[in-house]
């Protein structure tokens, strides 16, 4: 019952939600996982619900993991350069209240992506608009929590709210950058030693 | 004693079996057949072609051949191959493997130096491009010279123009189309009097994103340094029993086979297709580029396009869709050195010409081949519903051939049969078909079932009416509560 209440009041009330979250310890982690794992339960069940006029993937295509990934980097990511940038910046926010409730943004794609996948069996591509227009209100809307929570946690005015998220949007996009060339230089490195071994054994 | 006897009648039993069985020979193809489906992944399909035999001239009155160049094929199935390093055309008939005529291999004005392609046209006459002597030499049907033209006169042909004829085609009206090779100009229209009627067809330069990036940072010294953008030069052509100029080019990855109309516009490719192979082989870390060096349509349609990068043949139906790769690089029999034509007989067997291996290797359809044809011609004609029958054929022997699939939809969908057509589409992976099919199964299933579902939403909008009143009920009375609750605690005063 409680869920559900945190659930609508951050759906319909984002305001007072993200005001009141870091406040009485209501920023609790466990609440942020079980987002998470839903987000990742939602985008895998509507893979596999929705028409097959509307799957841009065959089931074969799809990995598990990777799905998940797509959910999870996202959110710890923006987590880590939104707290980044904001602490510069003199920001409010602590990083778990940030990690924590950038994890309600979520909600949105939670209770509309299976709906919408239910429905595309219902459609044909004639009515792709409606199918589109359901994904725009749902992006719209995550992108309104998202800013909301970016003002209210670190009580930043208008501007400056934007200026963050862009930045933070541009520290996300470096740290993905470090990680393939770390994943690349790692890579490589291994190789290197590989070749060497292989070469010691032939020549031994 | 008994038991023996059993034995012996056991093993004549079976000897007698292996009789009856029929004693197919199989060769192993040197190629696995394969296809690019509706989603552009290479799957693994049945060969449609085989290699059957070869031949090099050796047991021949010809003698053997030497760099073949070229080959065609006229209507009464006998076979022209320009024996380039022989500097003659060899005519032929290749069901009997007699030779019928040679050209151009006596001294005198006939003598061709490097001929490298040939016409027939349909009074026997036999047109030679003799890339050598920078001309075109027509001979009479018994092989002797008749009439050469050289490089026509025409302002439109700069001083510069290095002419090296290498294919031509001739139409009805006895106009030449000739490509010169290394030439981005299009082909040249020559009259049958030997004067020039311009360029016909030419290619156009392909965007490039690098070029105008390139155009908007370089100095205007630097720009002109740069090698101009050249339109991509044709590699070779074919004129197809209607009339129409196949074409095929050099260095571009789309639309390299292209058939022209009567003004030179290609009326095959609606938007970019992508011709040959679409993973090219990687060599020391270049992506090999395909060469498509020339293509045969049979007199059904079916265009074969050969690659001699790869070695590979790509057969298509009319409208461009792939049906069968077959061929490769390598030395066994079915691939190719140096492949450099193509061209088909009207029984459907394929001709390859080998130019490293100065030989020409005959393939044959199989009978899957034949059946996807069957079914294909009648497809492309949209007769849906009689190939269906072929098409279901093909897939019991293939069933991950799955442009069947979308046939069969089609004819589902035309026979009004739409939620089999659905299944079918989905099979083939084909989402515009199937969303066109739901759309009237959707229609007609509204219409059928119209009484139930208007039933269940009025009982859902009623439903909802009744939840909704409850819950304003609900709200008045927890509001009323509080309201009493907060009159209990003597904040408000005087109300009555």
């Amino acid at each position: 019952m409680e869920a559900i209440k945190l659930v609508r009041q951050s759906l319909f009330h984002p305001f007072d939600f993200f005001y009141d979250i870091q406040f009485e310890k209501r920023a609790k982690l466990i609440n942020a996982v079980a987002i998470m794992a839903f987000a990742c339960v939602a985008r895998i069940v509507s893979l596999m619900l929705s028409g097959f006029a509307f799957r841009t993937r065959e089931a074969v295509d799809v990995s598990v993991p990777i799905e998940i990934l797509w959910i999870v980097i996202p959110w710890v990511t923006w987590a880590i350069a939104n707290w980044a940038v904001s602490t510069i910046i003199d920001g409010e926010g602590k990083f778990k209240d940030i990690l924590i409730s950038s994890s309600y943004v979520y909600l949105p794609y939670i209770v509309l992506i299976i709906p919408v996948s239910l429905l595309s069996n219902l459609l044909t591509l004639k009515e792709i608009s409606i199918y589109g227009g359901i994904y725009y209100f749902m992006y719209g809307w995550m992108a309104v929590m998202l800013f909301l929570q970016v003002m209210i946690i670190h009580d930043f005015e208008f501007g400056k709210t934007v200026g963050i998220i862009l930045l933070s949007i541009l520290g996300m996009i470096i740290m993905w950058l470090i990680i393939v060339m770390i994943y690349g230089l790692v890579n490589q490195a291994i190789v290197f030693v590989v070749n060497i071994l292989k070469e010691i054994r032939y020549r031994s | 004693m008994k038991s023996i006897r059993n034995y012996t009648r056991i093993l004549l039993l079976v000897c007698a079996m292996a009789l009856v069985l029929p004693a197919a020979a199989y060769a192993k193809s040197p190629y696995t057949g394969y296809i690019y489906n509706s989603q552009d992944d290479d799957k693994p399909a049945l060969n449609g072609y085989l290699y059957a035999d070869s031949f090099d001239g050796y047991d021949m009155t010809s003698g053997s051949f030497k760099s073949p160049e070229d080959l065609f094929v006229t209507p009464d199935d006998t076979l022209y191959v320009v024996d380039s390093g022989n500097n003659r055309v060899v005519h032929m008939d290749p069901d009997t493997g007699a030779v019928l005529t040679i050209y151009g291999d006596k001294e005198g004005k006939g003598a061709l130096n490097g001929p490298k392609g040939l016409f027939v046209a349909k009074d026997n006459s036999v047109y030679v491009a003799d890339t050598g002597n920078k001309r075109i030499v027509v001979y009479k049907p018994e092989g002797t010279f008749d009439r050469e033209f050289g490089l026509p006169q025409s302002e439109l042909i700069g001083s510069d123009f290095n002419y090296s004829p290498a294919k031509l085609v001739v139409d009805k009206r006895g106009y030449m189309f000739v490509s010169s090779e290394g030439s981005s100009l299009g082909l040249m229209q020559i009259r049958p009097d030997g004067s020039f009627a311009g360029f016909y067809g030419a290619n156009h330069v392909p965007f490039s994103m690098t070029r105008v990036f390139v155009k908007l940072i370089a100095s205007k010294e630097q720009r002109d340094q740069l090698a101009s953008a050249r339109p991509p030069e044709f590699s070779n052509l074919f004129q197809d029993n209607e009339g129409f100029i196949y074409t095929t080019s050099l260095g571009i990855r789309f639309d390299q086979v292209k058939r022209l109309s009567a003004v030179g516009v290609d009326t095959l490719n609606s938007g970019t297709h992508r011709y040959g192979d679409y993973w090219m082989k990687e060599v020391d870390g270049e992506v090999e580029h395909e060469t498509i060096v020339d293509v045969s349509v049979s007199k059904d349609g079916f265009i074969t396009a050969l690659d001699q990068t790869n070695g590979e043949l790509y057969q298509y139906d009319k409208l461009g869709k792939l049906l069968f790769i077959f061929g490769g690089r390598g030395n066994q029999n079915g691939l190719f050195k140096t492949a450099t034509s193509v061209a088909e007989t009207s029984d459907g067997a394929i001709y390859v010409a080998d130019r490293e291996r100065s030989r020409i290797d005959r393939f044959y359809p199989t009978p899957f081949a034949d059946k996807v044809h069957e079914a294909s011609i009648l497809y492309v004609d949209g007769k849906y519903n009689e190939a269906m029958k072929p098409w279901q054929e093909v897939l019991q022997m293939d069933s991950t051939y799955d442009m069947a699939y979308t046939a069969i939809g089609k004819a589902y969908y035309r026979q009004h049969k739409y939620k089999e057509a659905m299944t079918y589409f989905k099979l083939g992976l084909n989402r515009g078909g199937y969303s066109d099919a739901m759309f009237e199964y959707r229609k007609v299933y509204i219409k059928a079932h119209f009484g139930t579902i208007m039933t269940i939403v009025i009982i859902c909008f009623i439903l909802l009416q009744v939840l909704l009143r409850y819950m304003r009920k609900r709200k008045i009375a927890k509001k009323r509560s509080e309201f009493l609750g907060t009159m209990k605690g003597g904040g408000v005063s005087g109300s009555h």
